[in-house]
């Protein structure tokens, strides 16, 4: 169950269960939506790491755990789901029984420094800093939130969480964690947790749409049969700004996560053998967070899944030439496009596609099936982004935030996540074969825009 | 009502024979005394003012006499005064509110319970059966070393237990007395069940820095009710000492007994026992009596130890594997109830009004001469006490203490309650209840109090106190933030 000790660095000395400070009250079940039940084969990964332990006050190790499990406790008072066990329901779908029982904490020791760790370990040890399980058989006494406490020799911290997709999304658990730093600096939660969807199932939209993304992808998992490696990129706002400035004759609403993405699109598509498919085309799976971009829309507290794939698919000859300005302009469209309603129409599809009884589909493969680019751009604004919110002591931000994703296929995925640096400035996360992983960080144009790589393992 | 009477007994008519017979036995000599008091008054004016006088001085008092006299009175009296007990107060007490990182859920229990004994599912599901009928709410804690999975606690733990549960206690206490440590002259510290060396007493002595001169005792090993026992010492040390404080601390520290087998007959002190502790303070100085909250009354120990089936009920053991736990025996409530019969049978003379011990004198003597097959009266001790504080050491005790003693559920509710709110944690439990009991507002001033605790040995120990002062609510305590909540209706079988 625990981390196999292989040489790792490190060493998972105790396990124990934190609960809420006040009872939930008996009986409550929380159901998933259709589209939760959909992301079911995926699980999430949050790593924040921190320059300094932000509870140590030269007090031993215990106590700061304690001073931590006090401020956990009383967020949980506000998330009866997460501390509640998965069961099916008696329509076989899957639902939380909020009983109460509390999340797992781990406490871990890491054998080196944080910056020697920031800039040697590889994505195999930083997955010993999460606890990585799938979803069991018989999760009735399985926690299905797991906080992992990395203690470092320097005395930096990483507070690691991660959850099955089905339960939450990367929004909704850095939200979590964003409210417990907010409760242990004695402030008032800022996006306290909304556990139901607005119910506007648009009708129309239903029939308009015979067939949705789901249909078309695989649920059939593929566990892929190379190993996968990982890069991370951090990009500066000034080069961002630069790489912004190229486009802006033809796309001069660009996002940093339009160009980015347009970039290492093309990139990895010439790695890639066959580039493309039958009819020379090339196709991005785009998953944006569709929380709060249109007026009356999800609103960022909902605790959940509020995403949306589609796919954008271009000419394989356009996609190699290096007109970045053009792909970049065809990603803003797309993202900009994108409605709420395609949304409930996705949600509606599933509904209509439920079993006898009432049971939802299987969970689909929806990350690496195909390239997948992930988008978290609506959680950053001009004041700061979520992830780097979280600060457990008054302006002391996390230096680093590692997203990942579990259970990718094959084809890669690529995460455009946020920085410390916060305003433009960009962390691109790659998740493909190791061989392509070379070769990308091998690549000219990436380089030229002087990323500095982190967690790449010893060079 | 008792079944010698006659079947007519739910009559209110004889609720009202029965209401001045005990009205009349009860206060027989004021009966006596007013038609003598009538007489002497009637035959003083019927003799006039000069006869009173004539009388007086036919008497022929002459100084010796009158001084031999009033020597005499006064070396009675004195005597009288030098041999009447120091009178025992209670000045205050406190109990521990463990923190709510603590708290150990029904379910937290069963899963970890689960994922420790995955070898053993039936003694997790004798686990669960136990749980679910416990009378145990979701709020009671576990010290910090036993949420592991698997708990590992080690020496340096239970200790960390005991500073935190002691010191707080302790800590508590004097903020609402205002005790100087210098100023404790006598220090009895009861934990059955850890017993490091040094000693928890001393543990305490070198945290406050107490005197030097300071008489502390440790008493270990003694069970439940040992807070009984450290009273009973505490009160018999304050008839030695003139003038002094005595500081009692009571709990159990549960860390280093958390059974780790699989053994179903030592699993269900697992499920009971929780995290708690109480300090009290005691003192025989007369100017704590405008303060003090309580006046010792009686303690009355019964030790059944001399029986060998009670005194193996409670028996702590290795398991078939190595495991120590503490069994405990299926005979348990047979034995609790004997227990009790036999200290009722020594306090019932000392507490009970004149008219139920005449009551129950008839009926033994009618059941020795007249006939065996009267069912023994079981005399009214609500008619001596206002609060019962039974220690909450499970469901069944209470349920049979209630039957037997025939109380009704409000006078159980403190126990109750505090089995729910805390769970079992053993020598304190006394003090929850009592702690209930104040913060509901009903402890008013000359209210009788009765403490009962059983323990292993098997012991059962009662105190009687008597309260001083009335005692408002609300208050500072460990039922602060949830009395408002209570009483809660416990179902028997809570579903998990």
């Amino acid at each position: 169950m625990m981390a196999e000790v292989k040489s790792s660095r490190v060493k998972v000395p105790s396990l124990l269960t934190v609960v809420s400070s006040k009872p939930t009250a008996p009986g409550r079940v929380h159901k998933f939506t259709a589209l939760d039940h959909a992301m079911g084969f995926h699980t999430g990964h949050i790593v924040f790491y921190y320059r300094r332990n932000p509870i140590r006050d030269g007090a031993s190790m215990e106590n700061d755990l304690d001073n931590l499990r006090i401020s956990l406790s009383e967020l949980l008072c506000l998330y009866p789901p997460v501390t509640g066990r998965l069961g099916r329901g008696a329509d076989g779908n899957w639902e939380v029984k909020c009983n109460d029982a509390g999340v797992r904490m781990l406490k871990a020791n890491v054998c080196a420094t944080l910056d020697e760790w920031l800039r040697y370990a590889n994505a195999a040890e930083e997955r010993d800093l999460t606890v990585w399980e799938d979803l069991p058989d018989d999760p009735h006494i399985w926690s299905p939130f797991r906080i992992q406490i990395n203690d470092f020799n320097c005395g930096g911290l990483a507070v690691a969480i991660s959850f099955t997709h089905m339960h939450a999304d990367f929004t909704s658990a850095t939200l979590l964690i964003k409210s417990w730093a907010e409760i242990h600096r004695h402030e008032p939660v800022a996006h306290p947790p909304i556990f139901n969807l607005p119910s506007v199932i648009n009708e129309s939209a239903a029939y308009r749409r015979s067939s949705s993304m789901f249909s078309e992808t695989n649920s059939e998992f593929e566990i892929p049969s190379v190993r996968m490696g990982r890069a991370t990129f951090k990009f500066s706002e000034a080069k961002i700004r630069q790489c912004l400035s190229k486009v802006h004759e033809s796309c001069p609403d660009a996002t940093p996560f339009d160009v980015l993405a347009a970039l290492f699109w093309s990139k990895i598509t010439r790695l890639k053998s066959p580039a493309c498919d039958d009819d020379n085309k090339c196709s991005l799976s785009m998953c944006i967070d569709l929380r709060k971009r249109e007026r009356d829309s999800i609103p960022y507290g909902y605790f959940g899944n509020a995403l949306h794939f589609s796919k954008l698919s271009v000419n394989a000859e356009e996609l190699q030439s290096d007109r970045l300005a053009y792909i970049a302009g065809l990603v803003h469209q797309h993202v900009g496009s994108i409605r709420d309603e395609e949304f409930w129409a996705n949600v509606a599809w599933l509904e209509s596609h439920k079993k006898e009884g009432g049971q939802y589909p299987p969970p689909f493969q929806l990350f690496g099936c195909e390239l997948t680019c992930l988008s978290m751009e609506n959680t950053i604004s001009s004041e700061g982004s979520f992830t780097y919110a979280a600060m457990f002591k008054q302006n002391e931000k996390p230096i680093h935030v590692s997203y990942h994703i579990g259970n990718v296929g094959g084809e890669g995925l690529i995460l455009v996540m946020p920085s410390p640096e916060e305003g433009l400035a960009r962390i691109v996360m790659v998740t493909l074969p190791e061989e392509q992983i070379v070769k990308l960080c091998e690549d000219q144009t990436i380089l030229g825009l002087q990323p500095s790589m982190l967690l790449n393992g010893k060079q | 009502m008792p079944q010698i009477l006659p079947d007519f007994s739910s009559s209110v008519k004889l609720k009202y024979v029965k209401l001045g017979y005990q009205y009349l036995v009860n206060h027989i000599l004021t009966f006596l005394l007013v038609p003598i008091m009538a007489g002497v008054v009637l035959e003083i004016l019927r003799l006039g003012p000069e006869e009173m006088l004539n009388i007086w001085r036919s008497l022929h008092f002459d100084l010796l006499q009158v001084l031999f006299s009033s020597f005499l009175i006064i070396f009675i009296a004195t005597v009288y005064f030098m041999s009447k007990p120091r009178s025992v107060y209670l000045v205050d007490y406190a109990c521990y509110k463990p923190p709510v990182t603590c708290r150990v859920p029904f379910s937290t229990f069963m899963e970890h319970s689960r994922l420790i004994l995955k070898d053993s599912p039936k003694s997790v599901d004798f686990q669960m059966r136990i749980l679910e009928r416990s009378g145990l709410g979701e709020e009671t804690c576990l010290p910090p070393a036993i949420h592991y999975i698997p708990p590992n606690p080690t020496m340096e733990d239970a200790r960390a237990e005991a500073e935190t549960v002691i010191f707080a206690a302790i800590d508590s206490l004097m903020k609402k007395t205002g005790l100087k440590p210098k100023d404790i002259d006598i220090l009895i510290v009861n934990c059955s069940l850890f017993s490091p060396t040094p000693s928890l007493s001393a543990m305490v002595i070198n945290k406050y820095k107490l005197r030097s001169n300071i008489k502390s005792f440790n008493l270990s090993g003694m069970g439940c009710s040992a807070g009984i026992i450290s009273i009973d010492l505490a009160r018999d040390l304050l008839q030695v000492y003139p003038n002094s404080y005595a500081l009692v601390v009571s709990t159990e520290i549960i860390t280093p007994n958390y059974y780790k087998g699989n053994e179903r007959a030592m699993l269900l002190p697992n499920c009971l026992f929780r995290m708690g502790g109480a300090a009290i303070l005691l003192s025989n100085k007369r100017r704590e009596k405008s303060r003090a909250k309580y006046r010792l009354v009686h303690v009355v120990r019964t030790h059944k130890g001399a029986d060998d089936k009670a005194y193996r009920c409670v028996y702590e053991q290795e398991d078939p594997q190595g495991k120590v736990g503490i069994n405990l025996s299926k005979d348990l409530m047979v034995i609790a109830g004997e227990a009790l019969k036999s200290n009722i049978t020594t306090i019932g003379p000392l507490v009970l009004p004149a008219s139920e011990q005449l009551l129950f004198l008839f009926t033994l003597i009618g059941r020795k001469i007249f006939n065996p097959k009267w069912k023994p009266y079981i005399p009214d001790f609500k008619q001596a006490f206002e609060h019962f504080c039974i220690h909450a050491g499970g469901r069944a005790v209470i349920d049979e203490l209630q039957k037997n003693l025939q109380l009704s559920a409000e006078h159980v509710e403190a126990s109750r309650m505090t089995l729910h709110r805390f769970g079992n944690t053993s020598s304190s439990s006394l003090w929850y209840e009592l702690n209930y009991i104040e913060a509901k507002g009903r402890m008013k001033k000359g209210a009788r109090v009765w403490q009962i605790a059983f323990g292993s040995g098997f012991k059962c120990n009662s105190a009687v106190w008597k309260c001083n002062r009335t005692i408002k609510a609300p208050m500072e305590g460990p039922w602060q933030d949830c009395i408002d909540r209570y009483p809660v209706h416990i179902p028997e079988v809570v579903k998990l």
